[in-house]
């Protein structure tokens, strides 16, 4: 287990600015059958910014690991994705873990596995914390050229 | 549509067969460990997991497949696995398990590979 360094999410590097359809939010609980929402928001939108197939599947997998890192087994509250389009080629995500009230915040290791699968799938990633929440973040620019 | 997730179990070969399908994540991957830690726990030491149908995998399903292999090295034996997916394999490849497991593209290399 390895400890994540803190990192704050970096400005966006997209000069365009962001029309209001390009945010979108999803609140789940923290169920591990709900997890796949976060998985099926990414790919949706990954689908709409015009990333190819394998660029989907590793974003689903990435956007997994990013929820995995913020909570485990026996956490209670929810956790609140920001889904931002980044230009023409990029989607940014943020996930936070709002404890459910009276519930403190446990200070958690990431996994090794997380952080080699979030390294190799992603352009940039960290973790930080806000307000009293945990909060996860990366993002992901589209390889490929459209014509 | 994505497949379910289901685990189905062939015994009668050189070792027992585990096949999994659908995608393994944090909400299924207790299951296949529960399966795996039944099968060591019933004396099997080497046991073939069959990936060819899984869609997805995260690293919670790795945690239970290197806990399964552990525990199988432990007792003698081997856990090996069968992967056809390229995105599957790509999923150990980025995390360095390729080294770690035993990886074979049929149930039937699986089942006749040499002891590592």
């Amino acid at each position: 287990m390895t400890e994540m360094p803190a990192t704050e999410m970096p400005a966006t590097r997209f000069p365009k600015e962001i029309a209001p359809w390009d945010v979108i939010e999803l609140t789940i609980p923290v169920r591990t059958d709900l997890v796949v929402l976060a998985r099926l928001t990414a790919a949706t939108l990954a689908s709409r910014v015009g990333f190819d197939v394998e660029e989907i599947e590793d974003l689903r997998l990435a956007v997994e690991e990013l929820c995995l890192s913020l909570v485990r087994n026996g956490d209670d509250g929810r956790l609140r994705l920001r889904y931002t389009r980044e230009g023409d080629d990029g989607i940014a995500i943020a996930c936070t873990f709002e404890a459910a009230p009276g519930r403190g915040l446990r200070e958690l290791p990431v996994d090794d596995l997380s952080i080699r699968i979030l390294d190799a799938l992603v352009d940039e990633h960290g973790r930080s914390s806000e307000g009293g929440h945990k909060r996860a973040w990366l993002r992901k620019r589209r390889s490929r050229t459209v014509a | 549509m994505e497949q379910a997730f289901d685990i189905s179990e062939r015994e009668g070969t050189a070792a027992p067969v585990v096949s999994v399908s659908g995608e393994i994540d944090v909400a299924t991957a207790p299951s296949l460990r529960n399966r795996l830690q039944a099968r060591v726990a019933g004396g099997d030491t080497t046991v073939v997991v069959d990936l060819a149908h899984v869609s997805f995998l995260d690293s919670t399903a790795l945690g239970v497949l290197v806990g399964a292999l552990k525990r199988c090295r432990e007792a003698g034996g081997d856990l090996r696995l069968v992967i056809t997916e390229p995105r599957i394999l790509k999923v150990f490849e980025i995390t360095g398990l390729t080294e770690v497991f035993s990886i074979h593209p049929t149930v039937d290399e699986a089942l006749e590979a040499p002891p590592r």
